[in-house]
């Protein structure tokens, strides 16, 4: 790498400090309301705790890795220094300085309003002023992105994009338009209200507009992990990438389909027409078409490498796999819970399963395992994969890899899995407690034991992750090996002019959320009835 | 042969792409707008385009042409945030002399010596809210109903800016521990009982709940009793009917007692 070495150490590391004091947050929370302690004395500390667990691991977490990894992608895929390190720097402070101010907000009690806003509950105005400049400074991000690729194509005319950069680039569009939603929600309706210039809020277009960034920012987490998924993977298990062409398919579809596709988060609110969250859902099931094409050729690669190594049969090349390998071990584990999860999303997009289960302990179970689970464990391969390039230490101890990734596993569904179970019975999320006494709960109180459990192994996880990247520089290696991406089976084959560039790509993102979201905001932004008197959280 | 661009029509990707996504969204939009309401009675029922505007969204007029029946309210009285503005100086002023009406019952600083609720530091538009409701009869009281029949909105809040410029009734400090009734620190979430404390001050306070704290013994059981049996109604969303209704007599004494208590 060139120049941006401390700039991506520098985010990745508060990146995991931030991630690892949510994570003692989230396992007191389970542990509050499990059997195993007291009711909680004051419900209102849970709340914070988990306004604040939501806003670090949805807003901080993501957005540092996605923007540090992205400044390395930059760097090792188009082999040039960043354009734009300053700039970098100066969106990097502000994701700081917003994650501290709304850590302080939240701290002090004014701010319970969990990180889904949920208007008209109203935080005080700092909260929202420093999430505004978390999401502001990865703007810088997006823009700095979109100049790097630009100044590379120029200077490689006819060249492909690099897959990885590819990706990095269509994870900062996507984050770019469906932050949008966001911020729209936050600079007009909520803020107004929160300084005190209105008592009333439109609180069902805020929450339509909150499903524009809801649904898509999980695909703005889960960018860097497929491109973790096709521009590593292969190589770190000694295979070929099955297909580059197939990556930017599913990357283009991505940006297509993960964004206007937010309203089925909405299914149960009154203010949106049945119409249109039909077709919401069947835009959602659109999105298991480029995960199942990332599933499909990430095994096929896996199968190359399994040959490679002298695996033969229709099935019998699995047992040829590099098992002790920790990519391999860390790709199933993540394999496994996004199986699980993306099961468990079908049941969410749809709209009539969604009845049953809309608001109970199985969408936290989901989302932890599709999230925590299946994209956050790369996060950490990606960390390990870039300390020494970041640092200049040897490279990360395999079996330090693989306890970190085995605790993380296991803890995770040993966490979500009874959530899931407890979900379909009917167990509502956000409770501060459930009253175990009840003979009617009582049954279901173990459960509770098991998640606490859980969360307390992925604390283990945490700590283990921060020890083995703060004692990585002990080890120095005498020459860092070179970077590289994971080739493709047929290198050199001519990429598409419509896949090596976004152009079109985003054109469909804006006008497929045009029609689907421009009636129903139009309507409600319409509506004089609809706004309803705020609740300040902590006022008084 | 050069490739044709990315928004080329003739690149057959880009072709097929658009007319694949434009597909889609037409053919998603025909059932989630046409097949699926006209399955559904209720959507079919005004014809074609009612359904679509249904299906949209639009919202309907259910009671075209029917006389809605109206239901009993609770109370006339909508809280605003303005009416929990601090009072000017005049109208804390004026809000004492007219209040030397209320001192036989209220005690002459807001603190009562008879079993009246004490009026002390009380929240603005708690008051404004009570004496509304005792002039509109939506809180019943031989003594209040006839006190405030001639009170101008001008009267109303200025009483309530001046009780709410008096120091509050305070009781023995609390910490958040158990020894706490549980109806008050948690609530019971199997009988839909919320937690005191989580409206009327201590994790929260909401607008027009009134300050408890040090309020006379009795009159907090009387008024939970009157919530329960529905004899006082005046809550707008029937939030107190709904947690005092299942809570016996031993659970309102032991609430009304962490109440009253004074502090040592």
């Amino acid at each position: 790498m060139f120049q941006a070495k401390r700039l991506v150490l520098a985010h990745f590391w508060v990146a995991f400090i931030a991630f690892f004091g949510a994570l003692v947050l989230g396992a007191w929370q389970m542990y509050v309301r499990s059997p195993l302690s007291t009711w909680v004395q004051n419900p209102e500390h849970y709340y914070r705790s988990v306004t604040a667990h939501g806003t670090v691991m949805a807003y901080v977490l993501p957005t540092l890795v996605a923007m540090g990894f992205g400044y390395a992608i930059t760097e090792l895929a188009l082999k040039k220094p960043l354009i734009g390190v300053k700039w970098a720097w100066a969106g990097f402070w502000l994701v700081i300085g917003g994650t501290l101010m709304a850590a302080a907000t939240m701290a002090l009690g004014k701010a319970s309003v969990l990180y889904t806003f949920y208007p008209p509950m109203l935080a005080s105005p700092f909260y929202y002023f420093g999430v505004v400049l978390v999401v502001v400074g990865s703007w810088i991000w997006v823009a700095l992105m979109s100049i790097n690729l630009r100044a590379w194509k120029k200077e490689h005319p006819g060249e492909s994009v690099p897959l990885a950069m590819y990706g990095n680039v269509a994870g900062a569009y996507l984050w770019a338009w469906t932050s949008l939603g966001a911020a729209i929600e936050v600079l007009v309706l909520i803020l107004p209200a929160s300084l005190g210039l209105t008592d009333t809020i439109n609180a069902g277009l805020a929450r339509v507009f909150f499903s524009w960034t809801l649904h898509a920012i999980v695909y703005f987490w889960l960018m860097p992990t497929y491109i973790v998924f096709y521009t590593i993977v292969p190589r770190a298990i000694g295979g070929r990438l099955y297909s580059d062409t197939m990556g930017r398919v599913a990357f283009a579809l991505f940006l297509v389909f993960s964004m206007p596709i937010g309203i089925h988060h909405l299914f149960a609110d009154p203010q949106v027409g049945a119409g249109f969250k039909f077709v919401h859902a069947v835009m959602t099931a659109m999105v298991s078409i480029p995960t199942f094409l990332t599933v499909f050729t990430i095994v096929a690669s896996a199968e190359i490498a399994a040959r490679l190594r002298g695996g033969t049969g229709a099935f019998g090349w699995v047992k040829a796999l590099p098992w002790s390998n920790p990519w391999m071990l860390a790709l199933t584990f993540s394999f496994i819970m996004l199986g699980f999860g993306g099961a468990g999303g079908l049941i969410n997009m749809s709209y009539q399963l969604n009845e049953t289960i809309h608001n109970t302990q199985w969408v936290t179970g989901h989302f932890h395992l599709i999230f925590a689970g299946a994209i956050v464990i790369m996060y950490f391969m990606a960390a390990y994969e870039l300390w020494p390039q970041l640092t200049g230490c040897a490279p990360i101890s395999p079996r330090l890899i693989k306890a970190q990734a085995w605790l993380w596993f296991i803890g995770m569904m040993v966490l979500t899995l009874p959530w899931h179970l407890v979900g379909l019975l009917g167990m509502p999320r956000r409770m501060a407690y459930y009253d175990y006494s009840n003979p009617e709960l009582a049954p279901q109180a173990w459960t509770v034991t098991m998640s606490a459990i859980g969360g307390f192994i992925l604390l283990a996880s945490g700590a283990l992750l921060i020890y083995t990247l703060a004692t990585a520089s002990r080890r120095r290696a005498p020459a860092v090996e070179p970077f590289t991406f994971s080739r493709a089976a047929h290198p050199g084959g001519r990429t598409p002019v419509a896949l090596n560039g976004l152009g079109l790509w985003v054109a469909m993102m804006i006008a497929l959320t045009l029609v689907n979201y421009g009636y129903p905001i139009a309507q409600l932004a319409s509506l004089k009835e609809a706004s309803v008197p705020v609740i300040p959280i902590g006022s008084r | 042969m050069k490739e044709p661009g990315t928004f080329g029509w003739s690149n057959p990707l880009v072709r097929w792409s658009v007319l694949g996504l434009v597909a889609l969204s037409i053919v998603s939009m025909l059932v989630g707008f046409l097949w699926l309401p006209s399955v559904q009675g209720d959507y079919a029922a005004q014809g074609l385009w009612a359904s679509i505007c249904r299906a949209a969204g639009v919202p309907g007029d259910w009671s075209r042409g029917a006389k809605a029946r109206q239901a009993p309210t609770a109370t006339n009285v909508v809280l605003e945030r303005s009416m929990a503005n601090e009072g000017a100086n005049d109208a804390i002023g004026r809000g004492a002399t007219l209040a030397l009406n209320c001192t036989m019952c209220h005690g002459a600083q807001g603190m009562s010596l008879s079993n009246a609720p004490n009026l002390a530091g009380q929240y603005p538009e708690v008051v404004i809210k009570q004496l509304r409701d005792y002039q509109s009869g939506k809180r019943s009281s031989a003594i209040m109903q006839a006190l405030t029949a001639k009170l101008s909105d001008r009267d109303i809040s200025d009483l309530a800016a001046y009780y709410a410029y008096l120091p509050k009734a305070r009781t023995a400090p609390t910490t958040y521990d158990e020894s706490l009734p549980v109806l008050v620190r948690v609530g019971a979430p199997l009988r839909n009982v919320a937690p005191c404390v989580s409206c009327h001050g201590g994790i929260d306070q909401k607008l027009g709940a009134p300050w408890i704290e040090g309020m006379p013994k009795d009159y907090i059981v009387q008024q939970l009793k009157a919530f329960r049996s529905g004899t006082r109604r005046n809550d707008g969303e029937a939030q107190m009917r709904n947690v005092a209704r299942s809570m016996t007599d031993a659970e309102i004494a032991d609430v009304a007692s962490f109440y009253a208590r004074k502090a040592p």
